[in-house]
C-alpha cells in the first residue's frame, strides 16, 4: 500500500469513532430541529409547518431581547471573574507542597455537588438579613443587597455561586496547562535575573495560551447555556431578571408544549453563541502561541 | 521582597487555609444535614452541628428506589462511557493535531462549532434514533452518542498541540506506523490531559440525568441523580434524604479524582523532551 | 436423566403457556415517588392477586422531570399503557388528542361509576367524554397554630369569617414579636386565580373566550395580598423567609395561619409539636377554595387497552386501595364509600377533618385552557413584580393583561 494510501486509512480508522457518533447523534438532529424549529410542534399532535414565523416572533418579542441582555449581563461578570480565580487557583495548586494532593481534591468538590445542594447553601450566604455575606459587608461598613431578591443583584448573586463551583472545574484544566511547562524556562529566566511578575508575564502567560483559549471559549460557551443555577434558585425571578435563554428554551419546549418555537429559539442561542466564538477563533493568531 | 522562605510558606498555607474553608463550608453543611432528624432541618438560627445525629437520611433512601442498584449502574454506565468518550477523542484529536489532510481545520471547526448547539436539541431526535435503532432502556444505547465528544477532542487537541511536530516526523521518518505514534509516544505524553478529560468525563457521565431519565425506563437500570429525583415528591422533599443522596453521589467522583492526580504531574520529563 | 428431562420439557410448557397468557401493561406515574413508593407497590399486588393474567410495570418519575419524560415517550410512539396525569396537564393531553375514549370500556365494562367522588369525575372529562379516571384528590384549608392564637389573644378562625377577620387575627400574631408573623399565603398565580373568586372576581371571563385580569375587583384582591406583605407584614416577604419554606416556619412557630394543602397533614402530624386543627378558608363577597387531582388515562397507542382499563378503573374505585390511601396519609381517595370517610374523619390530627369535605362545597378548579403553564407563568412573573413593591396592583394587572392578549390564544 502506497504512503497516501496508507495515511488514508489511517486518518478513517482514527476518526471513525468519532464521526460515526458525529452523523448519527449530532447531524440527525440537527437537521431534524431545524426543519422542527420551522413547524409549530406541540409534541403531542402533529406538526404544522409555518416557515420562519416563529425566528419573526422571537425576535417581535419583548421577551427575546429582555432574556438575552439578562445572558449578557451574567457573561459580562462571570467570565472575568471566573479566569482570575481559576488561573489564581491552578497557579497556586502548581506549587508542591506536601498538602498538594489534599488541596486539589478539595477544591474539586463544589464542582462534583449537585446544584441542589449548592443552591440549598449559596440561598442561604446570601440571604440578606441571616447570610453571613451581608454579614461580614455589614462589618465593613456597606449595607449589602437583597441578593436574589433584588432586580439587580440576583445576577451577581448567581454569578459568585457559579464561580464557587466551577472554580475547581478550570482550575484543573489551567493545571493540566501549566504542568506542560517545562520547568527550565523559568531556570533560565531566574539566572537572567527575571522577577516574579516578569516569569509570569513572558514565559507562563504565552505559554498557557492554547490552555487560556480553550478555557476562554468554553467558559463563553457555557455561559450562554446557563441553567441548572437558574433553576434551582430563582427559577428566573426576581421579575423575570434572571430569566435567560436555556430557562426560556426548556420551559417552551417541556411546560408550554411549544416545541416548534423552543427549537427556534435554541437556533438563534446558537448563532449568537457562533458569531462570538467566530471573533474568538480569528482573534486567535494574535495572542495565542502554540510552541511547534 | 523581603520575605524569607518560612514567612512565604506560612502566607502560602494562610491563603490556602481561607481558600478551602470558603470551599468546604457546603460540603460540611450537607453532611451535617444529612445527618440530621428531619425536624431539625428548619430550625433557626442554623445548625452547624446536629443536635442529635439520625441516620434517617440515609436509610429511607432505601424504601424510595433501588440505592445500591442504582449506584451500580451509575458506576457501570459511566465507565463505559468515559471509555469510549475518552479513546474516541484521543484518536480524534491525534488526527487533528498531528496528520495533515485537506478540510482538517473545517472539519474541525464543525466540531466546535456542536458544542455551541443547546443540548436539548437533540435530546428527542436522539431518543427517536435509539427507538428506531431498538437501543432503547439499554446500555449501548445510552453510550452510544458520547462516540462523538466535540469538547474532549477540542481539549486534548489543544494539549497535543503543544508537542512538537518534529517528534512526530521524526518518528515517521524512522518507520513508526502512526499506530505506534500514537500509543507509544504522543498519548503517553499527552497524560495530564488525558487524565483531566477522564475525570471530567466520567463526572459528566455520573451526573447526567435528562438522559438517561428518558432512555432507561426500568427500574433495575436506573441511575443515581434519576433516583435521586424521586427523593424530590410533588410538593416538599426532605432534605436530609436528599443531602444524604447527594452526598453518596459524591464518593465514587472524588476516589477517581484523587487516584487520577498522579498522572496531572506526569509532565514532559519523560526522555528529554522540550526546548 | 431421561426423567429430568422429561419433567424439565414438561415444566417449560406449562411456563410458556400460563406466560402466554399474560398480559404485561406498562404503568407511568408520579405521585409515588418519595414516600409512598411502597404503598403503590401495595396496591399492584393486590390488583395483580384478583387478575392474575395481568402483570403492571410500574415506572416513577420525579414530579419535576414527569411532564419532560412523558412528552418524549409520547413523541417517541412509545407511550406506557397507562399513565397518570395532573388535571392542569390533563386538559392539554385530552385537547391534544393523546388519550383514549374511556365512554364505551366504562359501558362495556359494568364498572360502577357511583363509588367515585362526582366532582372529581367530571373533572377528568371534556364535551361528555370521559378522558380519565380520578387517582387522588386534595384541597386546600387553611391551618392554624392554636397555641400561637391563645398567646396572642387572638380569636380562633370561625365559620363565617372573612378577609377583615382573619387579618385582625394576622396582625395581632404578628404583633408577638419580630420574628413571627401572622399568615402565609403566597402572593403568585394559585392563590390569585382562588382568591379573586373570593372576592366576586375571576381571571378569564365565563366562557374563557376573553382574560378579566385587571378588573376592579381583582385590583383590590391583589391590593389586599400585597398589603399584608408590604403595609401591616403580617406576611414575611421573601427575604425575611431567608430560604425557609413555609412549611418549615409554620413548624418551627413563626407563622400563626397557612394556607395550604391537605396533604401537609402527616408532614405536620411528625413535625408539629404544638396544637394545631384547620378551618375553611375564609372569603371576602364569598368563599372559594382549591381543588386539586390526579387522575390515570390510558394511551390512545395503546394495545392492551381493557388490562389497562382494569388497572386504572381498580386503582380509582377499589375500597381496599383506599383504604391503603387513607392509612398512608397520601392524599385523598376519589371514592363515596361511607366508611372510607368515617376512617378519613377518625384519623387525627387535625381535629376538625370534616372541613376538608367542608371545603368542597365551595371549590374551584384551576382555569384550564390549552396553554396553561404559560399564562400561569406569565401572571406570576407581574405579581411579582407587585409582591416587591415594584408596580402597584393596578399597573401589574393592567401588563398582565396585555402580555396576556398577546402571547395567550383563546377558542
Amino acid at each position: 500500500m502506497n504512503k497516501k494510501r496508507r495515511k488514508r486509512l489511517v486518518i478513517l480508522v482514527f476518526l471513525l469513532p468519532s464521526i460515526c457518533g458525529f452523523i448519527f447523534f449530532q447531524v440527525f438532529p440537527i437537521v431534524y430541529s431545524f426543519i422542527l424549529s420551522l413547524t409549530d410542534w406541540d409534541v403531542l399532535s402533529k406538526a404544522d409547518f409555518v416557515g420562519f414565523e416563529n425566528y419573526k416572533k422571537i425576535f417581535e418579542s419583548e421577551e427575546f431581547w429582555r432574556v438575552l441582555i439578562n445572558t449578557l449581563y451574567y457573561i459580562v461578570l462571570y467570565i472575568p471573574l471566573m479566569i482570575i480565580a481559576s488561573l489564581s487557583l491552578s497557579m497556586l495548586l502548581n506549587i508542591r507542597t506536601r498538602f498538594t494532593g489534599v488541596f486539589r481534591t478539595i477544591f474539586y468538590i463544589p464542582v462534583l455537588s449537585s446544584w441542589v445542594a449548592a443552591a440549598m447553601l449559596w440561598r442561604w450566604l446570601l440571604s440578606p438579613y441571616y447570610g453571613p455575606i451581608n454579614s461580614i459587608l455589614g462589618m465593613v461598613g456597606l449595607q449589602g443587597p437583597s441578593w436574589l431578591y433584588d432586580k439587580v443583584w440576583a445576577m451577581p448573586g448567581i454569578v459568585l455561586a457559579s464561580v464557587w463551583k466551577d472554580m475547581g472545574f478550570f482550575g484543573l484544566i489551567f493545571l493540566a496547562g501549566l504542568q506542560g511547562i517545562n520547568p527550565s524556562y523559568y531556570e533560565v529566566a531566574s539566572i537572567d535575573g527575571a522577577k516574579r511578575w516578569q516569569k509570569f508575564r513572558y514565559i507562563t502567560l504565552p505559554l498557557i495560551s492554547p490552555t487560556m483559549f480553550f478555557v476562554l471559549i468554553m467558559a463563553i460557551i457555557n455561559s450562554f447555556q446557563l441553567f441548572p443555577q437558574v433553576m434551582v434558585m430563582t427559577k428566573g425571578g426576581p421579575h423575570g431578571s434572571t430569566q435567560v435563554m436555556m430557562e426560556r428554551i426548556y420551559n417552551y419546549a417541556f411546560t408550554y408544549y411549544k416545541m416548534g418555537y423552543a427549537t427556534a429559539l435554541s437556533w438563534v442561542l446558537f448563532c449568537f453563541i457562533l458569531v462570538v466564538t467566530l471573533v474568538q477563533w480569528k482573534m486567535q493568531r494574535r495572542w495565542v502561541h502554540y510552541e511547534s | 521582597m523581603n520575605l524569607n522562605k518560612y514567612s512565604r510558606r506560612t502566607v502560602y498555607y494562610l491563603v490556602m487555609l481561607a481558600f478551602s474553608f470558603f470551599i468546604l463550608l457546603p460540603f460540611f453543611w450537607m453532611v451535617s444535614t444529612s445527618l440530621k432528624e428531619v425536624k431539625a432541618l428548619t430550625v433557626l438560627p442554623i445548625q452547624w452541628f446536629p443536635e442529635k445525629i439520625s441516620f434517617d437520611g440515609f436509610v429511607k433512601i432505601f424504601d424510595v428506589f433501588p440505592f445500591g442498584r442504582a449506584i451500580f449502574n451509575s458506576i457501570f454506565i459511566s465507565v463505559l462511557i468515559t471509555f469510549v468518550t475518552v479513546m474516541s477523542a484521543c484518536m480524534a484529536a491525534y488526527v487533528f493535531s498531528k496528520i495533515k489532510f485537506r478540510g482538517r481545520e473545517v472539519l474541525f471547526g464543525i466540531y466546535i462549532a456542536t458544542m455551541m448547539i443547546p443540548a436539548n436539541i437533540t435530546m428527542i431526535p436522539n431518543y427517536l434514533t435509539l427507538k428506531h435503532l431498538s437501543l432503547l432502556n439499554s446500555y449501548v444505547g445510552i453510550m452510544l452518542p458520547s462516540l462523538f465528544n466535540a469538547f474532549g477532542t477540542f481539549m486534548i487537541r489543544q494539549y497535543m498541540r503543544t508537542i512538537p511536530d518534529d517528534f512526530v516526523e521524526a518518528a515517521v521518518l524512522d518507520g513508526a506506523s502512526h499506530f505506534r505514534i500514537f500509543f507509544k509516544m504522543i498519548l503517553p505524553l499527552s497524560k495530564p490531559a488525558v487524565a483531566t478529560l477522564t475525570v471530567i468525563t466520567f463526572m459528566g457521565a455520573w451526573n447526567d440525568y435528562l438522559w438517561p431519565l428518558i432512555v432507561l425506563t426500568d427500574k433495575n437500570k436506573m441511575t443515581l441523580p434519576v433516583g435521586l429525583s424521586l427523593l424530590n415528591g410533588q410538593h416538599q422533599s426532605d432534605y436530609n434524604m436528599l443531602m444524604a443522596g447527594a452526598l453518596i453521589s459524591m464518593i465514587p467522583i472524588l476516589l477517581i479524582y484523587t487516584f487520577a492526580q498522579r498522572y496531572f504531574e506526569q509532565g514532559l520529563s519523560v526522555g528529554g523532551i522540550k526546548g | 436423566m431421561k426423567r429430568f428431562l422429561v419433567v424439565l420439557v414438561v415444566a417449560s410448557m406449562v411456563l410458556t403457556t400460563s406466560l402466554l397468557g399474560v398480559t404485561t401493561i406498562k404503568f407511568m406515574n408520579f405521585s409515588s415517588a418519595d414516600a409512598n413508593a411502597k404503598y403503590l407497590e401495595e396496591m399492584k399486588e393486590i390488583f395483580e392477586e384478583q387478575n392474575p393474567d395481568i402483570k403492571v410495570e410500574i415506572e416513577t418519575v420525579g414530579f419535576g422531570d414527569y411532564f419532560t419524560k412523558l412528552m418524549t415517550v409520547v413523541a417517541g410512539g412509545n407511550a406506557p399503557d397507562a399513565f397518570e396525569l395532573n388535571y392542569e396537564n390533563f386538559y392539554t393531553y385530552a385537547k391534544k388528542d393523546v388519550l383514549l375514549d374511556l365512554n364505551s370500556l366504562l359501558t362495556s365494562s359494568g364498572f360502577d361509576t357511583s363509588v367515585l367522588n362526582e366532582r372529581a369525575l367530571y373533572a377528568f372529562s371534556d364535551n361528555g367524554v370521559q378522558y380519565g379516571l380520578p387517582f387522588s384528590f386534595s384541597n386546600v384549608v387553611l391551618i392554624y397554630n392554636k397555641d400561637l392564637f391563645d398567646r396572642a389573644g387572638a380569636e380562633h378562625p370561625r365559620e363565617d369569617w372573612t378577609w377583615a377577620d382573619e387579618l385582625e387575627a394576622a396582625k395581632k400574631i404578628r404583633a408577638l414579636d419580630a420574628m413571627t408573623f401572622g399568615i402565609y399565603q403566597p402572593v403568585q398565580f394559585w392563590e390569585f386565580y382562588k382568591m379573586v373568586q373570593q372576592n366576586g372576581g375571576s381571571i378569564l371571563n365565563e366562557d374563557k373566550t376573553a382574560f378579566t385580569l385587571n378588573s376592579p375587583q381583582n385590583i383590590e384582591t391583589l391590593q389586599y395580598m400585597v398589603d399584608r406583605i408590604i403595609e401591616s407584614n403580617v406576611m414575611p416577604n421573601d427575604a425575611q423567609m431567608a430560604g425557609m419554606g413555609d412549611w418549615d416556619l409554620f413548624e418551627v412557630e413563626r407563622i400563626g395561619m397557612i394556607v395550604t394543602g391537605t396533604w401537609a397533614f402527616s408532614t405536620f402530624k411528625d413535625s408539629c409539636d404544638f396544637n394545631w386543627d384547620i378551618a375553611v378558608e375564609p372569603g371576602n363577597t364569598s368563599k372559594a377554595t382549591h381543588f386539586f387531582a390526579n387522575g390515570l388515562a390510558i394511551s390512545k397507542d395503546s394495545k392492551k387497552v381493557d388490562a389497562a382499563f382494569k388497572w386504572i378503573s381498580f386503582l380509582s374505585g377499589d375500597i381496599d386501595v383506599a383504604k391503603i390511601r387513607i392509612e398512608a396519609g397520601w392524599e385523598l381517595p376519589p371514592v363515596t364509600y361511607p366508611e372510607i370517610i368515617e376512617l378519613y374523619k377518625q384519623t387525627t390530627p387535625p381535629e376538625s377533618k370534616e372541613v376538608v369535605f367542608k371545603s368542597l362545597d365551595f371549590l374551584v378548579t384551576p382555569p384550564v385552557i390549552e396553554q396553561f403553564n404559560e399564562m400561569a407563568d406569565i401572571v406570576n412573573r407581574h405579581l411579582e413584580a407587585a409582591r416587591y413593591g415594584e408596580k402597584t396592583p393596578e399597573q401589574a394587572l393592567n401588563d398582565a393583561q396585555a402580555e396576556l392578549e398577546r402571547s395567550i390564544k383563546l377558542n
